[in-house]
């Protein structure tokens, strides 16, 4: 089971450029969403967007700036809940900028979502799951046994 | 039972839930043998597998005199499609912006 989300796409633009569209706040707002970044690490910021009430968001983003190394890699918290200040998902963004000959790289992660961590086990629980159906089955056969024998 | 979304990961968060899925990964436990696994009380035991049963993480089945737990698939799958939901909308708007690059190259 993937535990984040990944995606790479090549830009014929020299990374200056590119960094430019990820770090204004002008600039990201029109392919992102409207936001108050600051390229300043530890700088609290939020996008904001339509609330999705069906999946208890409220439509704000919360994010602070946790690492930025300008041309190359930014990064900032990606945080979201129902609203009042709670909040129930808890990620990080990545963005890194490979130069390339004729242009850049663009690397996105979205992962590290709080719960997910330690959950390297995800990926064993589809042999658990098949093992323990059929523990049950067997348990109860034998409860049925016991019952019809009472 | 209405399920929210983002919940999971509050239900996934806790240390203690996640060593509860994962005892229940090797083996399904009754609720009084995963207890023993804890320093903390049965009730709080409880409680943990009741949120965890609410979330869809596990099912509790009746056998005899002791309730069993067994991992259900439900409550994983509702974390995948949390992780889907972001895939598509990163892809939409890396699309966005790639047009947007694009433009700016033929202007």
């Amino acid at each position: 089971m993937a535990d984040r989300i990944k995606h790479q796409l090549f830009f014929p633009h020299p990374p200056e450029q590119v960094w430019e569209y990820l770090t204004r706040a002008d600039l990201m707002q029109l392919w992102l969403m409207p936001n108050d970044f600051k390229p300043t690490i530890g700088h609290e910021f939020q996008f904001k967007t339509k609330p999705m009430p069906q999946l208890d968001f409220d439509g704000i983003v919360y994010c602070k700036v946790l690492e930025i190394a300008p041309h190359h890699t930014l990064s900032y918290s990606w945080k979201s809940g129902p609203g009042n200040g709670k909040i129930e998902l808890d990620s990080i963004v990545t963005w890194k900028l490979v130069p390339k000959d004729n242009g850049t790289e663009l690397l996105l992660e979205h992962g590290a979502f709080k719960g997910f961590d330690h959950l390297g086990m995800f990926s064993a629980l589809d042999g658990g799951w098949f093992k323990n159906m059929h523990k049950i089955a067997e348990l109860l056969n034998v409860a049925n046994r016991e019952t019809t024998t009472l | 039972m209405k399920q929210q979304p983002f919940d999971v990961f509050q239900v996934v968060a806790d240390p203690s839930r996640r060593e509860i899925l994962r005892l229940l990964s090797k083996d399904s436990l009754t609720i009084n043998s995963l207890a023993e696994h804890f320093d903390m009380s049965r009730p709080a035991v409880s409680k943990h597998i009741k949120i965890l049963h609410g979330a869809g993480f596990i099912s509790i089945q009746d056998i005899g005199r002791e309730r069993h737990c067994l991992l259900k698939q439900e409550g994983f799958e509702k974390l995948q499609e949390w992780i889907n939901y972001f895939d598509h909308f990163w892809q939409s708007r890396l699309g966005k912006l790639k047009s947007l690059l694009d433009n700016k190259i033929k202007n």
